[in-house]
């Protein structure tokens, strides 16, 4: 059943056992295994069918620290959350992201990707994905990682029908939590906002906070700042170890035969480095997408390696005229250090219309993650030579340590962290089963409770995660 | 120093004081020759980065 308004649904007289703040991905997939469980469950959708400005207002924030993104642009508040503007981009995390890195602190997970690997036949389905392929090692130091591409399932779209149909499953669109109450132990309620106006209190017996990586901190240090902690007990790693994947063009490299790296339609492949190699060089992970650069760009490169290389200029000349795809852009996106000073906070000055403070956005990248960025194009570059590949082209502003560009992709639309999964309470919000510490009935889903974010996409994680919560609350709420 | 000048003939002081500069290249001679073999010992697998390409050395030819 799909509602309009708060007032259409009351006036259905259905009472839930579960309510899910958010339509996202992760809510969505967990609305509809609790439905298939049998359990009744409301989800609580902020914006309506289509994008809104008014609706997206209520996203507008402040950043401090490195530039990023517009608040209100680099997410969506409608039905399906921001699966309606992702790329379809997949990939679970990798093993190695889930255990602990020596040398940076505050990584490592309390499940292992083995915790997840049971969902991933579900989640092909959900994200209408083709088989996972495993990865190919091309050297000791780099695998040719292989991402899969969803048709970039849109939620409301794939699911709408289905959702209209269910008996168990309630959406009310137009409507949002402004804030959970809380008494230390259970969540006791929460404030709606539905149609511009305050819609009084509403109570189930578990809350699932699925509202996306930026906007479930906020709601969580808002409602427990009203409710005097009585919301996340143990609040000191609330809103903090947020994480993006800092993306930006590296340099390029010339190929002496592209066509043995294509894998895609739109001819990108990626490349990753080893577990062994991440640990020799005290990094952190990293993705490099090799875009097939145009051919005045080519032409540019080869004469700039002339300069330096004639000889090898020369051979890669006789490439060119054999084909003219023989050099890529390398994009390089990578996994940042977890750190408690990236942080989401409440605007002191700054509401919305719902009278929530704005989010205040800490964000600045590490030197750990410059290095990780110059070691990585630096692995790359020996694997080419190593296996008579090609060359690489380290960027001038990576070699000649400048600031980031700020004219460059910047990063991925990926907000992670905020409520990470952990079992010391002092670093995490969440336990294994995404369930905040401390609490009995509130849970949270979504990419916020990753505790590191390796350096793919997140939405497969997010959505094998969601399968797992979902069929954890299935048993918890049925017992 | 001025004893020892005195008993210099004036022409073996001009040949020592033409000699002197000479000496300094003697002194830069085994430097230049180590050079020359680091060069041709140098491993042309060697991977290092010039004007920001990643490179063997052997690419530099």
């Amino acid at each position: 059943m799909i509602f309009d308004s708060y007032e259409a649904y009351r006036a259905a007289n259905f009472t839930p056992k579960v309510c899910i703040l958010g339509s996202g991905p992760a809510g969505t997939t967990i609305a509809r295994k609790l439905g298939a469980a049998g359990v009744p469950v409301v989800m609580l959708e902020a914006g309506a069918r289509e994008f809104g400005d008014e609706s997206q207002d209520f996203y507008r924030g402040t950043t401090v620290g490195d530039f990023y993104f517009d608040l209100d642009i680099t997410r969506l508040r409608f039905m399906g959350g921001s699966s309606n503007h992702w790329a379809g981009w997949c990939r679970v995390l990798d093993k190695q992201d889930f255990e602990p890195k020596t040398w940076v602190p505050d990584t490592g997970w309390p499940i292992r990707r083995t915790d997840i690997e049971p969902y991933l036949p579900e989640v092909r389905d959900i994200l209408d994905l083709p088989a996972f392929r495993p990865d190919m090692p091309i050297s000791d130091d780099i695998r040719w990682v292989q991402l899969i591409k969803s048709p970039a399932v849109r939620f409301a779209e794939k699911f709408g029908d289905e959702l209209d149909k269910a008996r168990n499953i309630a959406v009310v669109l137009n409507t949002c939590a402004t804030e959970l109450a809380g008494d230390g132990r259970r969540v006791t309620g929460a404030r709606l906002w539905s149609n511009g106006q305050d819609a009084g209190s509403f109570s189930a017996d578990y809350f699932i906070v699925c509202t996306g990586g930026l906007e479930n901190s906020r709601l969580l240090l808002w409602s427990n700042q009203r409710s005097n902690g009585g919301v996340v007990p143990n609040a000191t790693a609330l809103g903090r170890y947020w994480m993006e994947h800092p993306t930006f063009q590296g340099g390029n490299a010339i190929l002496a035969d592209y066509a043995e790296f294509e894998v895609d339609a739109v001819n990108e492949a990626f490349f990753s480095p080893t577990a062994a190699a991440m640990e020799r060089l005290q990094i952190m992970n990293f993705g490099i997408r090799l875009i097939e650069t145009p051919y005045p760009g080519v032409k540019n490169l080869i004469a700039d390696l002339a300069c330096t290389a004639p000889n090898m200029a020369e051979w890669m000349s006789s490439k060119l005229s054999q084909r003219l795809r023989c050099a890529a852009q390398l994009y390089v996106a990578w996994e940042q250090a977890p750190l408690a000073s990236n942080q989401i906070e409440l605007s002191k000055t700054d509401v919305d219309r719902a009278g929530v403070p704005r989010i205040e956005l800490h964000w600045k990248k590490s030197e750990m993650e410059r290095r990780t960025l110059l070691e990585g194009l630096r692995l790359f570059g020996t694997t080419l030579i190593e296996k008579n590949l090609g060359r690489v082209r380290i960027a001038d502003w990576i070699s000649n340590g400048q600031d980031y560009p700020t004219n460059d992709e910047t990063a991925g639309h990926h907000h992670m962290g905020g409520t990470r999964m952990g079992t010391d309470v002092t670093k995490s919000v969440v336990d294994a089963n995404c369930k905040v510490h401390g609490m009995d009935n509130l849970y949270v889903g979504g990419s916020s409770v990753f505790c590191t974010s390796g350096q793919c996409n997140p939405t497969t994680t997010i959505t094998a995660l969601a399968c797992r919560l979902g069929d954890h609350l299935s048993k918890v709420v049925t017992a | 120093m001025s004893f020892f000048i005195r008993k210099m003939s004036r022409r073996a002081l001009v040949q020592a004081l033409i000699a002197l500069p000479a000496l300094s290249l003697f002194r830069k001679l085994p430097d230049a020759d180590a050079s020359h073999a680091d060069r041709s010992l140098a491993d042309p697998n060697e991977i290092v980065e010039v004007n920001g390409w990643i490179l063997k050395r052997s690419d530099l030819a």
